[in-house]
């Protein structure tokens, strides 16, 4: 019922490649990337990324947006820590989108962000599927 | 034509109608007629509801039209299973859609919605639905009967806080919320109708367990008796009936976030059942007595604000 990570690759430990699912109105919390390259690519539909600023270390206020734009098929980005935080999402109320994803090296946590108070919870990422085998937790 | 059809996708071909040589189709389970012209009166067949299509579709997708109403000729669609209007003109979803009695995915994003009919709590398996994007004020508490609901989606709207029945949705995973102008401090509803003396005696004759007969009383005041609703508040064995607290307090998730819920009090001095938790997770707490709040949070894995 919401996007699903399906891990296709991971390089001898070295990066994980993956593809993510969004139905329609899919979209993800505003994530760090745990210091990791991350290259996205747009397989099927379009996405839309928001870039944010890091909240301030004593911040207890609405965290600010630096920009968004939406990604269409074939087009490719990347983030990583320094550039800032991101949330991607599927805005489409009809379309479903596909993404690959490549991070380096691999990470399997990271920071969840809330926008109205950039507080930040680490989570654990997890995989819906892994080298095309269904992974049940 | 195709009496063995099971799945027709129509989609992006620019219909303004779907005819009515659809309707003998006795195998047709899924129709998709997504991005195309439909809206307008006649855009759906008559008598879909009793012709063979209307027995055998499980899953309609009318996404990306125009639609201004919910078609009442597919409230008769007693088998569907799936239906997904997003991205259309609703201003409203119309009480009748209790109707689609086999419903479990429903899918309204990205429409004017204003408001949830109670109604919608009706439908027995619906497991998921979607309501993002629209302009809804509040949830009604009745939606809290959707004990098969597993997730909500209502990121996007004018939402300023939930009821507090929505944690009893038992099966609950997943909750969207975000994009919201959720009330982030505490308020209290200072206008606060002192109770009228009617609903004085009727609160002492609940909380004493004044006998009563219907012989005793006139039926209006029988009838007025049993509408007595019980405080939440575990402490406060009292019950209100129309006179009562508006009150939102705070229910931490997972520690992680803190989601307003309105609840109704008998008295400004009855204090909430939910208590804002403390702000580290209990994740890990061994005690015995659990707050209602942080059971809910624990089922409600992936709560999605931020």
């Amino acid at each position: 019922f919401r996007y699903t990570r399906n891990l296709v690759d991971n390089g001898n430990g070295k990066f994980n490649l993956m593809i993510l699912c969004w139905g329609e109105g899919h979209g993800s919390s505003i994530h760090d990337h745990t210091d990791s390259h991350c290259f996205m690519k747009i397989l099927q539909g379009n996405l839309k990324e928001t870039l944010f600023e890091w909240p301030e270390k004593k911040g207890n206020g609405e965290m600010t947006k630096k920009s968004e734009r939406v990604l269409r098929e074939n087009q490719c980005a990347y983030i990583n820590d320094s550039i800032g935080l991101h949330r991607v999402e599927n805005i489409s109320h009809t379309e479903s989108a596909v993404s690959l994803h490549l991070y380096s090296p691999p990470f399997d946590s990271c920071n969840t962000f809330d926008q109205r108070t950039g507080h930040k919870h680490k989570v654990k990422m997890t995989f819906y599927s892994q080298f095309g085998e269904r992974t049940v937790c | 034509w195709f009496p063995a059809l099971e799945v027709l996708d129509v989609s992006g071909t620019g219909l303004a109608e779907l005819g009515a040589e659809l309707l003998a189709l006795p195998r047709l389970h899924t129709l998709l007629a997504k991005n195309n012209r439909l809206g307008g009166p006649g855009s759906l067949p008559k008598g879909l509801g009793q012709a063979p299509l209307g027995r055998s579709l499980r899953v309609l997708n009318l996404s990306g039209n125009r639609f201004a109403e919910v078609p009442p000729a597919l409230l008769g669609l007693r088998g569907l299973q799936s239906l997904s209007l997003g991205g259309n003109r609703l201003h409203g979803i119309p009480p009748d859609i209790q109707e689609l009695r086999s419903l479990e995915f429903l899918y309204l994003g990205g429409n004017f919605i204003t408001s949830i009919p109670p109604e919608l709590a009706n439908l027995p398996s619906l497991s998921y639905l979607v309501l993002c994007d629209n302009k809804i004020q509040s949830i009604p508490p009745q939606l809290a009967q959707l004990h098969s609901l597993r997730s909500l989606s209502l990121h996007n709207n004018l939402l300023t806080y939930l009821p507090r029945e929505i944690l009893n949705l038992v099966h609950l995973e997943e909750l969207s919320l975000r994009g919201n102008p959720l009330v982030v401090r505490f308020v209290r509803d200072l206008t606060y109708n002192p109770p009228s003396l009617q609903e004085l005696a009727g609160r002492t004759i609940k909380t004493r367990n004044v006998p009563y007969a219907p012989s005793d009383l006139p039926e209006n005041l029988v009838r007025y008796l049993s509408l007595a609703s019980n405080c939440p508040n575990p402490k406060c064995g009292g019950v209100y009936f129309d006179s009562c607290v508006r009150q939102i307090k705070f229910v931490d998730f997972c520690g992680k976030y803190r989601i307003p819920l309105m609840h109704y009090l008998c008295s400004p001095e009855c204090s909430s059942p939910c208590s804002s938790a403390s702000q580290s997770s209990t994740s890990q707490s061994e005690s015995d007595s659990e707050d209602e709040a942080s059971v809910a949070a624990r089922r409600m894995q992936k709560v999605l604000l931020g």
